[in-house]
């Protein structure tokens, strides 16, 4: 099966893959959350450093990561742009000074503190982005749903998780032949032949055998769980989670220092309620 | 023998539904056996089924009158849980009922639930997948197995906790003749090394008999028919009128006109005892004049030196050649990845050939769009679910034509004599879920005839179907072949339909052609049997032993048949 997506379905080699979904899981919302809960370069510099690391520890498919990186921070520039349109002074909202360094009309003008700020933000929404690129092509998602119950979330909904990323290939593959069958009746979906509003009515008549299909696939699922006891226990235990690798020893350490940096980051934010968001060298 | 499974007077209504679909069934299954549970589609052989491993009334609820015990438990009375540790089922859907996404979280699915810790769940996870020989598959994902191969695995599955009984609700549903015979030899392997009693539901006798079994339980409309040992049955005629297909040479045998005897040993063709039925196999033979196959000397396409290969780089078609005739009937057979639904799309121009050249009506096709060839060349899927996009059967076939922009009044005209040729002209105004599967194939396949195509290739026309159902569609198409002289093409792993509805063959393995050739030359050749993973018919065995040359009795066969068929 040509894998178009960004999931993994069997574990890999590298240092991070070998984790185990419970370690994964952990560190990867402690450092989402660290992301979210700073705007200090300060710490998300060193994050963003991690996490190039990260994403080249685990010798992803070079070409397909490429192009989304660059898609991203395309997108991200075009954001900037769009936001110094309209405000080209945001850096004092969210910096708190104003030092214009070049000046296009009295409206548009560019401040070293915008420039600070989008740097920032762009560090940060690049750190996130790479650490969830990383993420996502190393976990698989039955270790997604060990990890995730691993840290107490029911396991029920853990299953809908994993089962989930377990039949998106194959209504992948239903709509395929879907679609096929409706073109040779006639559905013409060449982008060049139909115009947009066209295609979009098309793809509505394609949903309603792919709905229905799926339906009586999900009630054979349902009766195939059953049967083979799901839900007659509280709590169930998981076969991918294996014991813990030399990895998840070694890192240990590193989630438990993750969580205090994340909570000192919070009380800093209730005790020191600082005026301006984004903290920079020279301003005090 | 202790009883392990108990019905008394039991009937069962679904919710949903009036009538009731099992009436005073009376069934006594013992420690050890192996039963076959034999009926038609809708003769309520499931529900059966789903009535010993809880099932009903856990997951469907209903009415439930009388008694029915597994293991003393009454089972309206116990959970699903409870029943489930005796009782293991394997799923006539095997690819749904895979939930892991590794084969091996998959067999462990059921220690995981019972919270086995991970260290005992190993080991158990790779006994049983020794049992069934995944052993060495056990990190695969479900999209790179095979059907045969996931149920397998399905059947590892149940067998942690001792389950004592085994269900298997129609294991060869979804499986190539060669899958399917290997699953019913795993099934009795496991039978007699586990010693398990195994209760298996299936409509395809023939193929479940390829090992033995104890008893048959025949159903049909819900009621049991007869509860008998498979000899007693096959001498009888009950199971062509109950919609049961015989085996081949059952059939051949009685078309023959032996009588048979209660010492008779039927049920298998290797032990079939000839002696006594040679002589009137042999004087009731005769040979079969060729007669010119009913098609014209038109070509509609060629296919000429055409490669194909997926953007993964594997090669889906090597090299293929062949030509189609108009008014022909043809089947590509092969086992499940040989390539015969890549040659279905590359006909119909959804992938186009990497080298070679498609040639329809002596041009190139690639002039073509899919949506031009579409009303030349008509593609049926195998599930009609897959197909219907309306509400109204009259819209269902009207769709085709409007997305061609036809005329309303060609639209109007062509909708009607479509309703007349499909014999769905009174039901033009029904809602299309108010129709049976069979109808509903009908009605694909009616949205497609509507354009008028010249070439219907048809997907597993009669996958999963009964052998009623199938003798209704197929004498369907026939019949369209006959009158309208539409050119058919039928991608199957079915040899039943290759020999009793096609006059060629193409056969395809590893995306090579490895024959082309009238059916019954191909069903009597060894080699490319064996390469294609297809089922020697039990017609050439019957032949072989007495002493006939099994081209021409099997070409016999299908002319007698043919002919019953017309009267």
């Amino acid at each position: 099966m040509n894998n178009k997506l960004f999931i993994t379905l069997t574990p890999g080699k590298t240092f991070i893959d070998r984790l185990t979904g419970k370690t994964k899981v952990r560190l990867f919302i402690l450092m989402i959350f660290i992301l979210t809960a700073t705007w200090d370069l300060r710490v998300i510099a060193p994050f963003f450093v991690l996490s190039i690391v990260m994403l080249i520890s685990i010798k992803p498919d070079v070409k397909r990561n490429v192009a989304i990186i660059v898609f991203v921070l395309l997108m991200n520039l075009f954001n900037f742009f769009l936001t110094w349109i309209v405000r080209p002074d945001y850096g004092l909202t969210m910096v708190g000074a104003s030092t214009v360094l070049f000046r296009f009309t009295d409206f548009f003008v560019v401040t070293a503190e915008t420039l600070w700020y989008f740097l920032v933000r762009l560090v940060k929404f690049m750190a996130s982005f790479l650490i969830s690129l990383t993420f996502i092509q190393s976990i698989t998602p039955s270790e997604l749903a060990a990890g995730l119950h691993s840290i107490k979330v029911p396991y029920k909904i853990c299953t809908i998780v994993s089962l989930a990323f377990r039949y998106i290939p194959d209504i992948h593959r239903d709509f395929n032949n879907i679609q096929i069958s409706m073109q040779t009746r006639g559905m013409e979906l060449d982008s060049r032949k139909a115009g947009l509003l066209t295609r979009m009515k098309q793809y509505v008549l394609i949903l309603v055998p792919l709905i229905i299909t799926s339906f009586d696939r999900i009630g054979n699922i349902a009766n195939g769980m059953d049967l083979r006891g799901y839900g007659k226990k509280k709590d169930r235990t998981y076969y991918c989670e294996h014991d813990d690798v030399k990895g998840d020893k070694i890192l240990r350490p590193l989630v438990w220092i993750f969580l205090l940096l994340l909570i000192g980051l919070w009380v800093l934010k209730i005790v020191y309620k600082p005026p301006f968001e984004v903290w920079a060298p020279w301003i005090k | 023998m202790s009883a392990v499974i108990e019905f008394k007077d039991f009937s069962f209504r679904y919710r949903q539904q009036q009538e009731f679909t099992l009436h005073d069934i009376n069934l006594t299954i013992h420690k050890g056996e192996k039963v076959l549970i034999l009926g038609p589609s809708g003769s309520g052989k499931t529900t059966l089924g789903n009535c010993i491993n809880g099932l009903v009334p856990f997951s469907f609820n209903g009415e439930i009158k009388g008694s029915c015990k597994v293991f003393g438990m009454e089972t309206k009375e116990e959970s699903i849980f409870k029943i489930s540790e005796h009782v293991g089922t394997v799923q006539q859907d095997a690819d749904a009922q895979f939930v892991g996404l590794s084969v091996g979280e998959d067999i462990a699915f059921s220690l995981e639930n019972d919270m086995v810790p991970r260290d005992i769940m190993l080991e158990k996870v790779d006994q049983t997948a020794t049992v069934v020989g995944m052993e060495n598959h056990l990190l695969s994902v479900p999209y790179n197995i095979s059907g045969g191969q996931k149920q397998k695995v399905a059947l590892a599955g149940i067998l942690h906790n001792d389950v004592e009984i085994l269900l298997f609700d129609e294991p060869l549903a979804a499986l190539d003749p060669a899958m399917g015979m290997n699953a019913v030899d795993l099934i009795d392997k496991v039978y007699r090394e586990q010693e398990k009693t195994v209760i298996i539901i299936e409509h395809r006798l023939e193929d479940v008999l390829y090992r033995h079994v104890d008893r048959i339980i025949l159903i049909n409309e819900g009621r049991i028919i007869r509860d008998t040992t498979p000899n007693e049955l096959l001498r009888s005629d009950t199971l062509k009128a109950n919609g049961i297909r015989e085996p081949l040479y059952i059939s051949a045998l009685k078309n023959a006109g032996v009588e048979f005897n209660e010492t008779d040993e039927l049920d298998s063709i290797d032990d079939l005892k000839i002696e006594r039925f040679k002589d009137q196999i042999v004087s009731d033979f005769r040979k079969v004049e060729l007669k010119p196959v009913h098609r014209s000397d038109e070509k509609i396409l060629e296919v000429k030196n055409v490669s194909f290969n997926y953007s993964d780089g594997f090669p889906a078609l090597k090299n293929i050649s062949f030509d189609l005739y108009k008014g022909e009937k043809i089947s590509v057979v092969g086992s499940n990845g040989a390539g015969k639904s890549t040659l279905a799309k590359l006909l119909c121009g959804i992938i186009r050939p990497k080298e070679g050249e498609v040639i329809f009506h002596g041009e190139n096709y690639l002039k073509y769009s899919i949506k031009e060839l579409g009303t030349h060349i008509g593609y049926v899927m195998q599930n009609p679910n897959q197909m219907l996009v309306k509400d109204m059967i009259r819209d269902e076939i009207e769709l085709a034509l409007k997305l061609n922009h036809f005329s309303e009044q060609d639209i109007a005209s062509r909708v009607e004599s479509t309703l007349k040729m499909t014999g769905l002209y009174n039901m033009r105004n029904w809602p299309v879920s108010a129709l049976s599967y069979g109808q509903r194939k009908r009605v694909t396949i009616a949205s497609i005839l509507a354009l008028q195509p010249e070439v219907i290739i048809l997907d597993e026309p009669t996958a999963g179907q009964d052998y009623l159902r199938y003798t209704e569609i197929m004498n369907f198409i026939e019949e369209l072949n006959e009158k309208y002289n539409i050119t058919i093409l039928f991608v199957t792993h079915d040899m039943h339909l290759a020999i009793e509805y096609t006059d060629r063959a193409i056969v395809f393995h590893d995306g090579e052609m490895i024959g082309d050739d009238v059916v019954y030359k191909i069903l009597s050749n060894d080699e490319i049997i064996k390469k294609a993973s297809l089922k020697k018919t039990s017609l050439v065995t019957l032949a072989q032993k007495a002493g006939i040359d099994p081209e021409q009795y099997i070409h016999y066969f299908i002319e007698k048949e043919k002919e019953e068929r017309k009267q």
